[in-house]
């Protein structure tokens, strides 16, 4: 068993006994029951399972939960799909993430198995647009690229692309 | 009259059959024979027509020469050769369209092919579907571009004699020396080269550095100290994924079109050969010790590794190789191990039930220090000779992987 302290959707998590053989994901799931992130190939192939992990200077980058185990995560920050929304004190979810609210709007998802997946890339990518804006003519490529690791067997990617795109032309200052 | 007549034509019928299907099977034989010559890998590129040739081989400074066109085309292929023609190309890689070939093709190894053999290859060439497409030009300069240099180079280095047989061995292991040694010319790989690139016919086998990878030791005494057995050779050659390991980079497609399609009998003759021995050998695998888990490597692994290799390097069948007993790992030289961790794999398809995903690069996860914790611990977990490795020995290893990683793209 290994020790672990790491901080979940700004939360503290630990000093808690890890098996140090488990994987993140069975880590969220089992221990915490955070279920939002999914697991989908196990391989590291369909992105799914990603989810977030903030640097010392707050960006966020993807990170596959089915091919890391835990003991990775020890001492870093994370978000996870449940982390989000914007929640009361009751923890009642009183508004959704804007990358959330675009993707409903769109019917970008059907089953939401990649969702949680595309989810956290988005927002990723977000964030580091708002640090280094793009022109407008080079939304659709960087949305591509920055997405084009995720499988999703249901909706043929189309609506999670407009989406973004949509998202990412609305927001000021992301493009220049 | 009417009765002789009948049987005349009866007769004539009997002896055309005969005929045809003497040819046919001469046909077959030499369509098995280049499977086992892996001609299709180096004349087909990855979205051409079969043996259509136009593969691009790189050369150093830059220089380029393309694969020539050996399908049946009278114009653009091998169409025209006649079976001298055919068996100059062979053997002294002599080219009735193109003249003297550069030695990629290894007619040194080729020349070992016995003269019934070729007669097969040749009636195998002559029936494959015509291609017409003209030989891409070589982008090579001087001195490269003058082809009586490789007269020169031949005089000097090629050894133009058919194999014979060692009367000392068996049938068995002959026949693998001679497959592995003219057909399957893994030695233009495995053998190291001289300055002139010139296979040093005195380290059979010792490995080599082959485009970004490194091509192991294959020697017997190699293979049997790191534990490999009849079994783990012939799946490893047969479906790229073995007990001690799987096949990547290049040998993927030795695999894929060429060594997959070995009979039972000749696989036999080759791990035979390669192990040299006609008993049946046994695969040896090493303890796994529970103390390693003390070992600074031990997180390391546990984080990135363990999710695929297994907790105790047991691996997952079709899908992460086993670390416990990997043969890689024994390999005296390491550049393969930190390739795969710092470059990643790419995906193989053999067929619908034999396929890998890729692996991912941890090149920007894992510092110097946990790199060598990390080699170190795969060493002293999963080798029978847990060797230790320095911290500038591993260092160099990551320095010249992320050299040919960057040459690569
Ligand atoms: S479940 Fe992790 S990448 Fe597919
Ligand atoms: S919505 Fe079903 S897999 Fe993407």
């Amino acid at each position: 068993m290994t020790v672990m302290n790491l901080s979940i959707n700004n939360n503290i998590v630990g000093p808690i006994e890890v098996d140090p053989e488990i994987m993140m994901i069975e880590f969220l799931h089992e221990y915490l029951n955070l279920t939002g992130t999914k697991f989908g190939c196990g391989g590291g192939i369909c992105h799914a399972c990603v989810i977030l992990v903030e640097d010392e200077q707050g960006m966020l980058k993807t990170e596959r939960t089915c091919i890391h185990n835990a003991l990775v995560f020890n001492g870093k920050k994370v978000h996870t799909i449940e982390g989000h929304a914007t929640k009361d004190k009751y923890g009642e979810i009183i508004a959704l993430h804007p990358v959330q609210e675009s993707f409903s709007k769109h019917f970008s998802f059907q089953c939401g198995w990649c969702t949680s997946g595309f989810m956290n890339e988005t927002i990723a990518l977000i964030q580091r647009l708002k640090k280094d804006p793009i022109k407008k003519t080079d939304v659709e490529t960087t949305i591509e690229a920055a997405l084009g690791e995720h499988i999703c067997r249901c909706t043929g990617y189309v609506k999670y692309y407009q989406s973004a795109k949509d998202l990412i032309l609305s927001i000021k200052g992301l493009t220049k | 009259m009417n009765k002789i007549l009948s049987h005349t034509i009866s007769l004539a019928f009997v002896s055309v059959s005969f005929t045809l299907s003497a040819s046919q099977e001469l046909i077959e034989k030499g369509k098995y024979l280049a499977d086992a010559a892996d001609c299709y890998a180096c004349h087909t590129t990855d979205d051409g027509q079969q043996y259509g040739g136009g593969k691009a081989f790189p050369l150093p400074m830059g220089m380029k020469i393309y694969s020539t066109n050996i399908s049946s085309d009278k114009t653009f292929g091998i169409g025209n050769y006649t079976l001298e023609d055919f068996t100059a190309a062979l053997r002294e890689g002599k080219s009735a369209n193109n003249g003297y070939l550069y030695p990629a093709m290894p007619y040194g190894s080729y020349a070992l092919i016995t003269d019934d053999d070729i007669k097969a290859l040749f009636a195998y060439f002559q029936t494959v579907p015509a291609v017409k497409q003209k030989k891409t030009d070589n982008d090579v300069y001087f001195p490269a571009n003058v082809r009586t240099g490789i007269l020169g180079w031949n005089m000097l280095f090629l050894d133009d004699k058919r194999y014979l047989p060692d009367s000392e061995k068996s049938e068995n292991w002959n026949r693998g020396n001679y497959l592995v040694n003219s057909f399957g010319h893994c030695g233009e790989c495995h053998t190291p080269r001289n300055l002139f690139m010139a296979l040093e016919k005195d380290k059979p086998f010792q490995g080599a550095v082959i485009g970004s990878t490194w091509a192991p030791n294959i020697t017997a005494e190699n293979l049997l100290k790191a534990g490999w057995g009849s079994d783990d050779l012939a799946s490893l050659l047969r479906h790229g994924y073995s007990d001690k390991g799987v096949v990547t980079g290049e040998m993927y497609t030795v695999v894929k079109h060429s060594l997959s399609k070995l009979s039972e009998q000749d696989m036999r003759a080759v791990t035979g050969y390669l192990l040299n021995s006609d008993e049946y050998i046994a695969s040896k695998t090493p303890v796994y010790d529970e103390k390693v888990i003390t070992h600074e490597g031990y997180p390391t692994y546990m984080s990135y590794c363990a999710s695929c290799h297994g907790d105790k390097g047991q691996g997952k069948p079709n899908f992460a190789p086993k670390m416990l007993g990997n043969g890689t790992l024994m390999e005296p030289n390491q550049y393969n191990v930190v390739y795969s961790i710092i470059g990643g794999i790419d995906s193989q398809y053999y067929n619908q039930v034999n396929s890998f995903d890729a692996m991912p690069s941890y090149q920007d996860k894992l510092s110097d220090q946990q790199l060598l914790d990390l080699m170190n611990y795969l060493s002293a977990s999963f080798t029978f000779d847990k060797k230790e490795f320095t911290a500038p020995e591993i260092k160099a290893l990551r320095e010249s992987v992320l050299e040919s990683l960057e040459t690569e793209h």
